[in-house]
């Protein structure tokens, strides 16, 4: 843990010798400051999931309509690269701090207990709800995350079928067949829909679990707060999931 | 009377010392009277133990009434016990049954070292307090109560968050040990109240500076020290250090 713990802190030592991000490291050494950031990247990654069901929807629309927004996307060039390295670094930033302070949780603890109950009610989870799943969930999705970036932005699935978005020169092309292909393969199918679950519990711990380290909690919005994350994590899960049933029944 | 009077079997956490090896002893205890508090049951039981020339179980205990903060235990998983907003000293034996085997062990936590047996040492606590949670008053008399008005509701949160009687439990019960409830009470309190004010940005640096230093969890909002704690203080003063934590980074002159 120790060792995990100092090779995790080895990119902060660098950033902490550009000049004028001195005090910038200084806060994320801490506990409080490094939830901060993980809920800021969280909520950050939150917006690209809206963004991207959004484009996503427009498979509802048709073989066109998908294909013009795909293109459009593509034709952004070297700001839709700056956005993907800005993606990565997100996603790379909150992996890494929920390694970091999941391995300083562990220490913290030193010797589990023989036996640990909870006083807090009853959840549909077992094992005390959502906020006791965010690793295995996010680890759940890393998968996923690996999956779909091998299916649809590199499509080097070996177990798909690519051929119907091919175009004369048998390169893929057409993106709408080739999203079809993908998700209407069984096995991948099946790792989506885990996927997707495993981002719906995800979500429901962590947006409100980002507002509440960002300093956002108040009686009087708490339950709105509370119902508007799970409204969304579940909204965004299944918006998604729905786009997997539609390519595993569609026809034409 | 009968049903008044339980056996159980009490399955101990005994450890000599901070770095002996520790583990766990069982002990049959009969005729425990269902009117006794929990530390009364170890009384006898430690009377029992020194009837047969064997060490008696190390427990804190100081006030039995709740607000010292110095019982702890782990009871059957339970910080304090299975009651909602109570201490170990005032959990009554008759919340057990006849035959019951309870499990007793102390806090589990890196910055909280077992001394011996079921008594850890808590001054992790007494130096996050030490580095700020306090309000300085350098000379002259006590200033009179009424010079500063605190408007009611601010007086009841700050209440609230002083109501912490610095147990440990939040440490115990949260799976990442952390003591984000404990050091947001004192934090939350005194920035709510205009004593605190002139120290408020170094106040919430310097207190979760020593509680890392400590070397308590990070904070995941799970939520379960708010639902251990005995003085029922909730996981909005977290949200609330969070948000002096975040001001006092960004804005604070020194």
């Amino acid at each position: 843990m120790n060792a995990l713990l100092r090779i995790l802190s080895l990119p902060v030592h660098l950033l902490a010798k550009v000049p004028g991000l001195g005090p910038f490291v200084k806060v994320l050494s801490t506990t409080v400051g490094q939830k901060i950031l993980m809920a800021l990247t969280g909520l950050s990654l939150c917006g690209f999931l809206v963004a991207h069901l959004g484009g996503n929807l427009k498979l509802y629309a048709g073989e066109q309509s998908f294909n013009d927004y795909a293109h459009a996307l593509h034709s952004l060039g070297p700001l839709l690269a700056a956005a993907e390295v800005g993606l990565f670094a997100m996603f790379a930033l909150h992996i890494g701090l929920a390694i970091s302070t999941a391995a300083m949780n562990r220490i913290a603890r030193q010797k589990d207990y023989a036996v640990k109950e909870t006083k807090q009610g009853v959840f549909i989870l077992p094992n005390g709800g959502a906020s006791n799943w965010m690793m295995l969930t996010g680890l759940l999705i890393l998968v996923f995350l690996a999956t779909h970036i091998m299916d649809m932005k590199l499509k080097a699935n070996p177990g798909v079928d690519y051929s119907a978005a091919m175009n004369t020169e048998k390169i893929v092309a057409n993106e709408y067949h080739a999203v079809k292909a993908v998700l209407s393969t069984p096995l991948n199918a099946a790792i989506y829909m885990v996927g997707l679950v495993a981002l719906g519990i995800h979500l429901s711990h962590g947006v409100r679990s980002a507002l509440q380290t960002l300093g956002i909690n108040h009686k009087r919005w708490n339950l709105l707060l509370k119902l508007g994350g799970i409204l969304f994590a579940w909204g965004i899960a299944i918006g998604f999931m729905s786009l997997v049933v539609w390519a595993m029944s569609y026809k034409g | 009377m009968s049903t008044d009077v339980l056996n159980l079997n009490l399955r101990v956490w005994r450890q000599a010392g901070p770095n002996a090896t520790g583990g766990f002893k069982t002990y049959r205890l009969n005729g425990v009277s269902t009117h006794m508090s929990f530390l009364e049951m170890l009384d006898v039981l430690n009377e029992q133990l020194i009837a047969q020339s064997e060490e008696p179980v190390e427990f804190d205990h100081d006030c039995r009434e709740g607000i010292c903060g110095m019982c702890s235990l782990m009871i059957n998983g339970q910080a304090h016990g299975p009651d909602n907003a109570t201490t170990t000293c005032q959990l009554h034996m008759r919340r057990f049954k006849d035959g019951d085997t309870i499990t007793i062990e102390p806090w589990r936590a890196a910055a909280f070292p077992v001394v011996r047996d079921l008594v850890v040492d808590r001054s992790a606590f007494d130096r996050i307090i030490q580095a700020g949670g306090f309000v300085s008053i350098n000379t002259g008399n006590a200033p009179d109560g009424n010079a500063i008005p605190v408007p009611g509701v601010k007086q009841e949160v700050a209440m609230d968050g002083a109501a912490c009687i610095g147990c440990g439990a939040c440490v115990a019960a949260c799976k990442n040990a952390s003591a984000m409830l404990f050091v947001s009470a004192k934090v939350s309190q005194l920035a709510i109240l205009p004593q605190g004010h002139p120290e408020r940005n170094t106040r919430v640096i310097n207190m979760v500076a020593q509680m890392d230093k400590e070397g308590f969890g990070s904070c995941t909002n799970t939520s379960e020290c708010e639902a251990a704690c005995p003085a029922e203080v909730s996981v909005a003063h977290i949200a609330r250090l969070n948000r002096e934590y975040l001001r006092a980074s960004i804005f604070a002159e020194a």
